[in-house]
């Protein structure tokens, strides 16, 4: 098999850094649970 | 079906498969048939990522999934950006920088051939007992339908799928899934528009929401943590992650997805659009499940949705009097309800709780008449714990929803069937071919020979799941059963791939052992205990990383492998 070329790294499109995207994804978990609980505590 | 469905369907369903081969043209190195030469964008290969999970079964069972025990199916996903964010930070830069084809290539970089041979098996049997359930899912839509036995459907799709595979590789199921989330998204909104134009003019959508919460059908998070209950948020948000962490991280099916990302960031952006996407979508389609719940509070459904199987049980001596009960609970409950709406607007609370009691009571005694139907399927010569589940929201679509929607709805089945089961095949098909094949039996061959051999590896895997796929409507509610064979094997190369990327001074031969013990853990744990499914993947993955590491203390010092792990 063709061996493959090194794929380039390059940094995020916004927020300028990896680590900052990462808890962005993190803090939008916490908030979506959040939302969720709210849902269910509101129609049950 | 009507005409105009079936124009609509048929329409579709060749566009998608002509624009997928359309850019699949030029496929034929070996490079771009399994990773399309390294050139995809973000949002071709986080929509792929998407489609091959969506598959037909998250609209079959999903929305039953819903209609029968709520929305707490959901918490499942809660994992999911917990596991990207992982998986972006550590496997995504180690898959590309090591260049591989497969994730166990990197296994062989990492420790050894036997533990990539081993990692490779475990994929194989898994991924191939799944790649049955998901063409399956689709078979079981025409069989409703046309009234065709299941084995023939399965057989039809099977061949259309295997074709489509073996003739356009990985770029054609990439470009066709794009084009079936279109399709998929506006199935979904069509349904759920149609569910609500559907309800009595007094009921509206808040309405709606009120009664499908008041029957517990909006129970989206559940906090009690219990080792049985298979979804709560904290087998969501562990369980689940371990669960995505291996899907992503150590199934070819998805790493094969974003390894034909141009760059690590293309890769990258591409799972974390599925970190932020997927709850949400997971969370519409069991609301359209929820609906249709409403929905049938109000219009007659039949005791049983499996039309087949309620047939079956109406020449019973005992089915009378399970008909009346289910008459008589659904008209009860059809008058809580509405006793319930008119208790909630004219906003007297006490009246309310009352009502709501009535209306529970009611459900509780409708839900009692469907288990004795189930009970008559199975005394009647039908499947153990029959179930009609798969078949809720279908019933649905071909008796209510308007002509022309129906065939865009059932496209939306076909077209998510043809993506994920596509992308199964290929995936399996690349395993077989690279790290089996090319590894040992036939080193240095022609870029040609490899093609060739990887479109008869996608016809072997395509016969395979056809196959397979008579055997699978014994596992019960179809999206669970794909999660579950799933945890049966995950865990254990979840904890090689933790070894390899954590445990530097682990080597081959304990990862080895290693596997096996955690194999034989999660085996054990399915066949001797009532834990659920989701805690597989993180028993197998622990078993894994403390027997490697049991054994790796037994060893004598570290040699040519350790030292590897330190140039890493």
């Amino acid at each position: 098999m063709p061996e493959r070329p090194e794929a380039p790294d390059e940094p995020p499109p916004f927020l300028g850094a990896w680590r900052r995207v990462y808890a962005a994804t993190l803090v939008y978990l916490c908030l979506i649970v959040l939302a969720c609980y709210l849902f269910t505590r509101a129609y049950r | 079906m009507r005409p105009l469905d079936w124009i609509v369907l048929v329409v579709t369903l060749v566009a998608i498969v002509l624009y997928g081969l359309y850019r699949a043209r030029g496929s034929n190195t070996v490079d771009r048939y399994l990773l399309a030469g390294r050139t995809m964008p973000w949002y071709a290969m986080a929509l792929s990522i998407m489609a091959t999970q969506a598959s037909a079964v998250t609209f079959i069972s999903t929305t039953g999934q819903s209609y029968v025990d709520g929305m707490r199916f959901v918490q499942f996903y809660f994992g999911l950006p917990l596991a990207m964010v992982i998986v972006c930070a550590t496997v995504v830069p180690i898959f590309h920088r090591a260049r591989v084809y497969t994730a166990y290539e990197y296994l062989e970089k990492r420790f050894d051939s036997k533990t990539r041979a081993l990692a490779s098996a475990i994929f194989l049997c898994q991924r191939g007992l799944s790649a049955g359930l998901t063409i399956y899912a689709p078979a079981l839509v025409l069989s409703v339908i046309l009234g065709w036995p299941e084995a023939l459907t399965t057989s039809l799709i099977g061949a259309v799928v295997v074709t489509y595979t073996v003739i356009g590789g990985i770029q054609a199921v990439t470009w066709s899934d794009v084009q079936q989330m279109g399709v998929i998204f506006l199935g979904l909104v069509a349904a759920l528009v149609t569910c609500f134009a559907l309800m009595p003019a007094h009921v509206s959508f808040s309405d709606a929401v009120f009664l499908a919460g008041a029957a517990g059908r909006l129970n989206a998070v559940t906090t009690r943590f219990d080792w049985h209950d298979q979804f709560n948020l904290w087998s969501g948000l562990v369980g689940g992650a371990f669960l995505f962490l291996s899907y992503f991280g150590c199934d070819q099916s998805q790493v094969q997805r974003y390894l034909t990302g141009r760059s690590i960031a293309q890769s990258r952006i591409s799972l974390l659009f599925n970190a932020v996407a997927k709850i949400p979508m997971q969370f519409f389609i069991l609301f359209i499940g929820a609906m249709v719940f409403v929905f049938y509070v109000f219009t007659p459904a039949p005791v049983l949705f499996h039309r087949a199987a309620l047939e079956s049980i109406q020449a019973a001596g005992a089915y009378p009097a399970v008909q009346a009960r289910f008459e008589g609970a659904f008209e009860a409950r059809r008058a809580a309800a509405l006793g319930l709406l008119d208790a909630r607007h004219a906003g007297d609370a006490a009246e309310q709780v009352r009502r709501k009691a009535a209306y529970r009571a009611a459900e509780r005694d409708l839900d009692g008449a469907r288990e004795e139907a189930n009970r008559l399927v199975e005394q009647s010569g039908g499947e153990k714990n029959f179930r009609d589940t798969n078949y809720i929201f279908l019933s649905f679509v071909t008796r209510y929803v308007p002509v022309g929607l129906v065939g865009l709805v059932i496209a939306v089945i076909f077209a998510a069937t043809m993506s994920a089961s596509s992308g199964e095949i290929n995936s399996l098909a690349t395993v077989t071919v690279v790290d089996l094949y090319q590894r040992h039996w036939r080193r240095g061959a022609s870029d040609r020979h490899y093609v060739a051999a990887s479109r008869w590896a996608t016809l072997f895997w395509g016969v395979w799941a056809v196959a397979f796929a008579g055997w699978v409507h014994r596992l019960g509610a179809l999206i669970v059963a794909v999660n579950k064979v799933g945890s049966l094997f995950y865990g254990s190369l979840l904890g090689c791939f933790t070894l390899a990327l954590f445990f530097r001074q682990v080597r081959g031969t304990a990862a080895f052992v290693g596997m096996l013990a955690g194999e034989a853990a999660i085996l054990a744990t399915a066949q001797f205990t009532d834990i659920s499914w989701l805690w597989y993947n993180v028993i197998g993955c622990v078993v894994v990383v403390l027997t490697a590491l049991a054994v790796e203390a037994g060893r004598p010092a570290p040699g040519h492998d350790a030292g590897f792990a330190a140039r890493q």
